[in-house]
């Protein structure tokens, strides 16, 4: 009866412990997926004039593979937890929220039409669902890394779509998100930082696109590979002795 | 030929409140008081008083925030960490495992506070950092997103980093002898970034003035960031140890002696461990 007792016990603390792995490697990835993202993708995602055909397609991708990478190459090899991909997404999903709803809605009072976040939700759960089923980080990279980059205009669309109708404005044609950020001036940024899609772009406009999704799943590949060694690097348990130091 | 051999022996099973959430909670509510004071603090008089730094306002309300974080700080890290070292343990090849597992849930509490503390710093504030300045045009590297961001969020994730590493190094075997390499990327990584604030204002100061978040002046950042991946590591040298003293204590299995764990810390990470 004692025993019973004792392992029951045991049981309790192991799950305590889950918790305590699970909550700090969620707040700990999050801060260090967001930092990475907001320094290498970050203008891109706060504004809604700058999710625009060319660049962003190809930026964000490539900069966002790289934590979910990682996250995989130790959290299933290691773990066997098929959820690397979509933990860190959903960890910089929570960071980014926090930020455009408290201060660039909350405090300098943009409109959160014009500062909401991307999604990468759609494409982690894919790249899990690829490593899970394959088992395998060659397959996962060439399969769910071009996934990755093809999936995230199409999943984004939905929510920007409303953005790219086009309006004439003073006689000018521009997009309803270009006329938001005319309302809505961002002081710090001039003008040639301001316009992100450059009159070329727009000559050629839907068929840019395509280019940029292709190119953008054949970069997430490469990063794909670098990273899933980052991961192993990151989840190396060596050990130097004070005397080495 | 030796023959490996289960053996069973008697611990004393620690009581349940050696392993509470009362202090995590208490540690919790004390930084989201702390935080929502400083949103208050920023929503009340960054736009009002923080617009131009040589108005005397400017000094009453931003530089005396700035003046006191330079001296609380350091005071805090040095106090934290002289404490830590004047009470270590100076026996422990002798350690009890009841009180080694304790220590790890101790330990566990310390790296939740220093990750809740890294998402303030690295995550909250950095953004809020680019909400202030794509609003408002630069006339100081003293500015008040920077008041809060570099030099209250970051130093105050420092010092629990270090604190919660001093405590690991002091108090478990794993750590005494011997720098865990993921543990120290965990904390000196994120800690670069407060350093890095110097080539970032520089670069700003000199020939950068305005705002874009992707500029490559800001990649310092972006590498050290990198370093909280160091995680996935430390629970890897962590979850071993901890299953095996859950195992001992709860259990009655023969675990590794703190005496060898002290000497050959990698022993203590073997996956192998983990195994039911």
């Amino acid at each position: 009866m004692q025993q019973v007792a004792a392992e029951a016990e045991a049981r309790a603390l192991e799950r305590k412990f889950d918790i305590v792995v699970l909550v700090s490697m969620f707040l700990a990835i999050l801060s260090g997926f967001h930092i990475h993202q907001m320094l290498t993708a970050g203008d891109w995602s706060f504004w809604i004039d700058w999710k625009d055909r060319m660049w962003w397609p190809v930026v964000a991708p490539i900069m966002d593979i790289t934590f979910p990478a990682a996250c995989q190459a130790i959290l299933w090899t290691k773990f066997k937890a098929p959820i690397g991909a979509t933990f860190s997404c959903a960890g910089l999903f929570f960071g980014q929220w926090m930020n455009r709803y408290w201060n660039f809605w909350g405090w300098a009072h943009y409109p959160l039409n014009f500062v909401f976040p991307e999604t990468l939700l759609p494409q982690a759960i894919v790249l899990d669902g690829v490593l899970m089923i394959t088992n395998n980080f060659v397959v996962t990279a060439l399969i769910g890394g071009e996934l990755w980059g093809w999936l995230f205009y199409p999943s984004n669309w939905p929510m920007i779509a409303p953005y790219h109708v086009p309006v004439e404005y003073y006689g000018q044609l521009m997009s309803v998100a270009d006329l938001i950020q005319y309302e809505y001036i961002r002081t710090s940024t001039p003008e040639y930082i301001r316009m992100v899609e450059t009159g070329t772009m727009r000559n050629f406009a839907g068929g840019v696109l395509g280019v940029s999704a292709f190119f953008s799943g054949f970069c997430s590949v490469i990063m794909y590979f670098i990273w899933w060694y980052f991961g192993y690097f990151f989840g190396w348990t060596k050990f130097i002795k004070h005397s080495k130091v | 030929m030796a023959q490996a051999t289960t053996q069973t022996v008697s611990i004393s099973i620690p009581d349940k409140s050696a392993f509470s959430w009362k202090n995590l909670w208490i540690a919790l509510a004390i930084i989201t008081v702390f935080e929502i004071a400083v949103n208050v603090y920023e929503r009340t008089f960054a736009f009002a008083k923080g617009l131009d730094y040589f108005t005397p306002d400017y000094q009453t309300y931003w530089m005396s925030i700035l003046y006191t974080e330079l001296i609380l700080e350091p005071t805090t890290l040095i106090a934290l960490c002289s404490w830590l070292w004047v009470t270590r343990d100076r026996a422990m090849e002798n350690l009890a495992p009841a009180e080694e597992l304790r220590r790890y849930w101790n330990l566990g509490l310390f790296v939740v506070v220093y990750t809740v503390l890294l998402y303030w710093g690295a995550s909250y504030y950095t953004e809020q950092d680019g909400t202030w300045h794509q609003t408002v045009i630069r006339d100081t590297d003293f500015t008040p997103s920077h008041i809060i961001e570099f030099y209250q969020s970051y130093p105050i994730y420092i010092i629990a980093g270090v604190g919660s590493m001093v405590y690991a190094m002091t108090r478990l075997p794993q750590y005494a002898k011997a720098f865990s390499v993921p543990y120290a990327v965990l904390v000196g990584s994120p800690l670069m970034i407060f350093p890095n604030v110097g080539l970032n204002e520089f670069g700003h100061t000199r020939w950068f003035m305005e705002e874009l978040f992707v500029a490559p002046l800001h990649w310092g950042f972006v590498m050290f960031g990198w370093g909280a991946l160091a995680i996935l590591g430390t629970w890897l040298q962590i979850c071993p140890r901890v299953v095996e003293l859950i195992k001992q204590v709860y259990y009655g299995k023969p675990a590794t002696p703190p005496a060898v764990v002290l000497n050959d810390p990698e022993k203590a990470t073997d996956p192998a461990l983990c195994e039911v």
